[in-house]
């Protein structure tokens, strides 16, 4: 089965980096650019994991990753930020994320760890 | 309320118009017959007669006559004190500083009584007690720590008995035995065997506490009748210099709350400018530094050459170098709102070692800890506590360059109540010229650096109130000295939970 993943940025660049580096390693990749959207994407789209950026006009990553959460208590979120600040890391991992990483990304970091919550999931965790 | 006490001096006195009575009576007896040739003046009750009616007519005269004979001739140096302390209290009405009154009125009042212990007290309006402001006769220490609260004993009866003198023995004596024991300890409290309190309008300003050299000595209703004069002369005088004092302190206070708003508006303000430049740098560099990683990690293409990925690897490198800043100044503006815990200095400390053990054995550099057994943990964020240590250890690390040794120390001074640490290196030094510029913001010597470390350093210690120097000598070595305080936060829960150093962050970095 192919693995899945969604990658949530409204910076239209970082989706595309990602995508193209994730498809290369044989993954799956939708793309939203705002919270209402992901939250649509993750319905139809079903993936393993979502990369979930914090700040996004509109409905913002936290909200997005609070009704993920309560709609799909099993899926993996993984959330992504400019700015490390204690409160908003705090309050994400107390709704339920996986784990946080900080930009600018380092893409070998992030492979392992997306690779990590699949092999999770394939457990059953 | 009065105490009348036979002293030497009133028994010597009484003794004294006595005798001279007695002489003149028997003068007047064996001479009044040979003048005045009368059968009646030779009756046996006759001198008896005489002698009554010269005790009689005499006596006050006589007293008076004879107490001012043993001032003079006997008692000149009471005098002499009493002189002296009146001008004392002349003298002060021109001072203001509470520290001078007190240093003056103790001093001298202990020497030219020669008294074994003397000491001003004044009222502490902020801890609702009575503070020792000087002390003759006493050691540093049991003035530091002699405090009397406002519910002692001693200060509730000086409340019901005014301006009175209160002496140690005779009112001891007039209260039951619990009463008496409570009163005791804080006659030993303040070493004294009597108290003089000093009343304006009403309001005990303050007290004056002595005690003799010798158990026997006594003072009589004159002297008491002094020191409530000299207690009046000088009690308006350190009325006016507590309130100087007060005046100054609300002052001080005001200045520092208004200073410390401002920094807190300016933080703020550079809290939120950093957020936003923070969003909106890193966005662009994570598009930078991702499609550099996206080459440099590609799958199944022709490899790179050499020098495109030397480039590749360099762009993922600085960006992250860019970031670091801006992470920095986040860091700097957010000031103490990270949560804070109990934290084991020595736990932090290690594990910053750690991460730095494997450089440091590749440059030879040898790390020394030294840890005091006392030391305490400290409430603080755990974050900024590691920073403080990795900004030292890195500059330390970076001075030595190879071949060097650095030490840290973690002290605990329990006195001064602080926290110490001292983090000195062999290295290259600071040159005399630069010792002032270290702390700045953007200073740096090395290529590579932002020239932040140490000015965060510095920011997070003065957070904590604490204070970092640094001495240094070029070719020698440096020495950072990091003083925090325990704040009376510290004290009430020293040894709460432990405290939780690798918390649930799992950073990505």
């Amino acid at each position: 089965m192919m693995k899945k993943l969604l990658i949530v940025d409204d910076e239209v660049e970082i989706c595309e980096f990602l995508k193209s580096f994730f498809e290369d390693r044989d993954y799956r990749v939708a793309v939203a650019h705002d919270g209402v959207m992901a939250f649509e994407q993750v319905g139809i789209f079903k993936p393993d994991v979502v990369l979930l950026d914090i700040q996004m006009p509109g409905l913002d990553g936290l909200q997005a990753l609070k009704k993920i959460k309560e709609k799909y208590p099993k899926m993996k979120v993984i959330m992504v930020t400019a700015v490390e600040t204690q409160e908003k890391i705090e309050e994400a991992m107390r709704l339920g994320a996986d784990n946080y990483i900080t930009k600018p990304l380092s893409l070998e970091y992030l492979e392992k760890d997306v690779q990590d919550k699949i092999e999770l999931l394939a457990k059953g965790v | 309320m009065s105490f009348h006490i036979k002293t030497p001096k009133t028994i010597l006195k009484k003794v004294l118009v006595g005798l001279v009575l007695f002489f003149l009576g028997s003068l007047a007896a064996y001479l009044l017959p040979f003048l005045i040739p009368s059968a009646r003046l030779r009756h046996p009750f006759f001198p008896i007669l005489i002698m009554t009616v010269i005790f009689v007519v005499a006596y006050k005269p006589i007293e008076r006559w004879v107490k001012k004979f043993l001032e003079k001739y006997f008692f000149h140096k009471k005098t002499f004190a009493q002189m002296a302390l009146m001008d004392l209290a002349s003298d002060l009405a021109v001072n203001l500083d509470l520290q001078e009154i007190a240093n003056l009125v103790v001093n001298t009042f202990g020497e030219v009584l020669h008294l074994k212990t003397a000491a001003l007290l004044v009222p502490d309006p902020l801890q609702n007690n009575f503070e020792v402001a000087s002390a003759h006769g006493w050691t540093l220490a049991a003035s530091k720590k002699t405090h009397l609260a406002a519910d002692t004993p001693l200060l509730k009866l000086v409340h019901q008995t005014g301006p009175h003198v209160l002496v140690r023995g005779p009112i001891l004596q007039s209260l039951t035995w619990q009463e008496a024991n409570a009163l005791a300890r804080d006659f030993d409290a303040l070493q004294a065997g009597w108290v003089i309190p000093l009343f304006v309008k009403g309001e005990l300003v303050g007290l004056v506490a002595f005690g003799a050299l010798s158990p026997d000595t006594v003072f009589d209703q004159a002297d008491f009748h002094f020191f409530r004069e000299f207690a009046s002369a000088i009690a308006p005088c350190v009325h006016n210099a507590l309130i100087v004092k007060r005046l100054k302190q609300f002052n001080n206070e005001l200045q520092d709350s208004q200073s410390q708003w401002v920094q807190k508006t300016k933080l703020n303000a550079i809290e939120k400018l950093a957020a936003g430049i923070a969003h909106e740098i890193h966005n662009p560099l994570a598009i930078i530094s991702g499609k550099a990683q996206v080459l440099l990690m590609q799958k199944g293409a022709k490899q790179l050459e050499p020098n495109v990925q030397e480039s590749l690897n360099a762009i993922v490198k600085q960006t992250r170098r860019a970031a670091d800043i801006t992470r920095k100044l986040l860091m700097y503006s957010q000031g103490s709102r990270g949560p804070q815990e109990w934290v084991s200095l020595e736990k932090v400390l290690d594990e910053t070692l750690a991460l730095l053990a494997y450089q440091a054995s590749l440059d030879k550099i040898e790390i020394i800890r030294d840890i005091d057994p006392e030391l305490p943990r400290y409430y603080a964020n755990v974050q900024e506590i590691r920073e403080i240590f990795l900004n030292l250890l890195l500059n330390a690390v970076e001075a030595v360059g190879t071949e060097g040794k650095i030490s840290v120390e973690l002290k605990y001074h329990r006195d001064e109540e602080l926290v110490e640490i001292v983090c000195s290196d062999t290295g290259k030094g600071i040159p005399a010229e630069h010792l002032d510029k270290v702390f700045n913001p953007f200073y740096t010597t090395r290529h590579e650096a932002v020239g932040l470390g140490l000015f965060v350093t510095k920011q997070v210690t003065h957070r904590y109130g604490g204070s970092i120097r640094v001495e240094s000598q070029e070719g020698v070595g440096s020495m950072f000295i990091l003083q925090l305080p325990c704040a009376a936060a510290q004290k009430a829960g020293g040894e709460k939970e432990e405290a939780s150093i690798l918390s649930n962050q799992r950073t990505a970095r």
